[in-house]
């Protein structure tokens, strides 16, 4: 298996989550390496979007370990005890992953190019000029060259989520996290976005997206991860998982989602 | 009608320093109170329970007060706890508190009803609690908040009328007293119900022209 790459960008280890009483991740292993594009398929419910939450930190887990580029992720061990770091170092953390939302989440109250300028001036430290040369840049790419002083309320859904994909992008974000983006969006909408991401990944882009379209996903991944029911149930490349599944329950799950 | 006139200019200086201090208690009580409640809310919304219950007690209790309560407290109690506060900060003390606790919980309902999703796009970039509070969330609750704090402003005028009751030379007690020489009642309280008109529609119509300043599509 391709997990086993030893330039992992990201490595999990024994990944568990409870919220309360139930346990939604329960011990994932999963290794990314740079330049890889992972899409994770799975029942609704087996725990993929909170498996994002815990990469970029938003949520916090009870056991196991993240690293990124070596680094332990949201915790440290102090005289053996596991500690929740500082609102400080997590916001530092967060900043090195990028996170795009199925909804959006673009800052209603400032333009296009101030939503992407935000993080630029504030988390990277540009300068104004710097950060709107670079929002503008940015926003070229996403084809939205027209729309950079337009407010997220002038813009179809399509438009923002593509807004949302360039201001994770422009902070050179180490790996990007994409969960479920066009989930949101009207069908018409949808091909302009997976457009989008197909051209990041071909840039090289370290993806890791949550997705209903697995023709997308077979087109786009270097790897599938099956999760099911808190864990990794299967993974390879996508010609493996989708041609010869192993795994009972991800055979099944596939034959639904080809209906 | 020209006795009227004549005992209007006669009293124009003591008018004048009543309006005066009408609008110096209930602008800085606005301006410390709407602060504070600014606080109030953050904890409110953003604290761990055991931070938040002492606030929600504060704010739960001024709420459920009447203000010529809350003045006569701020005025007699500091007294009786040997600390000597004059009836103008006695005053100002009370109409700050109730600011405090109603913008308080003002700003809890909107901080709030933000979407949960602004947060975690502003922490996802890597913003700092500080920061996301500073460029993601006050700029939108402000929005949501300015009806309500024009509202408050106007509360707040209102509210200073009573603090005639410990003697702060507001405009009702300078009315009052102009009234007690020259026995013009009727007209004179017509001069104050016309001056608090007009001091509320000037801050009404300074919360419609932010309301213009801060909208956006
Ligand atoms: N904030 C939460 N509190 C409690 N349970 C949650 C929370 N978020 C998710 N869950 C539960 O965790 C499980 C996995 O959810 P999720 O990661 O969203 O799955 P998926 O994205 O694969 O559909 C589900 O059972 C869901 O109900
Ligand atoms: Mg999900």
């Amino acid at each position: 298996m391709t997990d086993t790459t030893s330039t992992a960008l990201l490595e999990i280890d024994g990944l568990h989550k409870r919220f309360g009483d139930l346990e939604v991740l329960k011990g994932v292993d999963l290794n990314v390496a740079e330049g890889e594009v992972i899409s994770i398929i799975g029942s609704s419910g087996s725990g993929k979007t909170t498996l994002l939450r815990c990469v970029n930190l938003l949520e916090e887990f009870q056991e196991g370990e993240i690293r990124l580029e070596g680094e332990a992720i949201g915790y440290r061990e102090v005289n053996g005890v596991r500690k929740r770091l500082p609102d400080k170092d997590l916001s530092r953390q967060r900043s090195m992953t990028g996170m795009v939302f199925q909804s959006f989440n673009l800052f209603p109250h400032l333009t296009a190019a101030e939503n992407i300028m935000l993080g630029l001036r504030k988390v990277r430290k540009l300068g104004k000029d710097e950060a709107r040369a670079k929002a503008e840049t940015w926003l070229g790419r996403v084809g939205l060259a027209e729309r950079v002083d337009h407010h997220p309320g002038q813009l179809s859904g399509g438009q923002k989520q593509r807004v949302a994909i360039a201001r994770a992008l422009a902070m050179d974000p180490k790996l990007v996290l994409l969960d479920e983006i066009t989930s949101a969006l009207d069908p018409e909408l949808v091909q302009e976005v997976l457009q989008t991401v197909k051209e990041l990944a071909a840039e090289g882009a370290t993806l890791m997206l949550v997705t209903h379209e697995m023709a997308f996903a077979r087109d786009v991944s270097t790897r599938i991860v099956f999760m099911e029911q808190g864990l990794v149930a299967e993974q390879g490349p996508p010609e493996q998982i989708f041609g010869a599944p192993k795994h009972p329950r991800l055979a099944e799950f596939l034959g639904r989602s080809r209906t | 009608m020209s006795e009227f006139l004549h005992q209007l200019t006669l009293s124009q200086g003591a008018l004048l320093s009543g309006v005066q201090v009408t609008i110096y208690i209930s602008f800085l009580s606005i301006i410390i109170g709407t602060a504070i409640g600014l606080v109030i809310g953050l904890v409110l919304t953003y604290a761990p329970f055991l931070a938040r219950l002492p606030f929600r007690i504060y704010v739960d209790a001024i709420r459920g007060t009447p203000v010529l309560v809350l003045i006569l407290a701020a005025y007699y109690v500091p007294a009786v706890l040997g600390v000597s506060l004059d009836a103008l900060s006695s005053g100002i003390l009370a109409l700050t508190g109730f600011c405090a606790a109603h913008m308080g919980e003002i700003f809890r309902g909107a901080f709030q009803s933000v979407e949960k999703g602004q947060t975690e796009a502003a922490r996802a970039i890597g913003l700092t609690f500080p920061q996301t509070v500073r460029y993601v969330l006050l700029p939108q609750v402000i929005r949501s908040v300015l009806p309500t704090w024009v509202n408050t402003g106007a509360e707040l005028v209102k509210g200073s009328t009573l603090l005639s009751a410990i003697g702060v030379g507001e405009l009702v007690l300078r009315t009052q007293e102009i009234i007690g020489r020259n026995f013009m009642t009727m007209e004179f309280y017509l001069v104050a119900g016309l001056i608090f008109l007009l001091i509320n529609l000037a801050i009404e119509s300074f919360g419609k022209y932010l309301e213009r300043r801060l909208t956006y599509a």
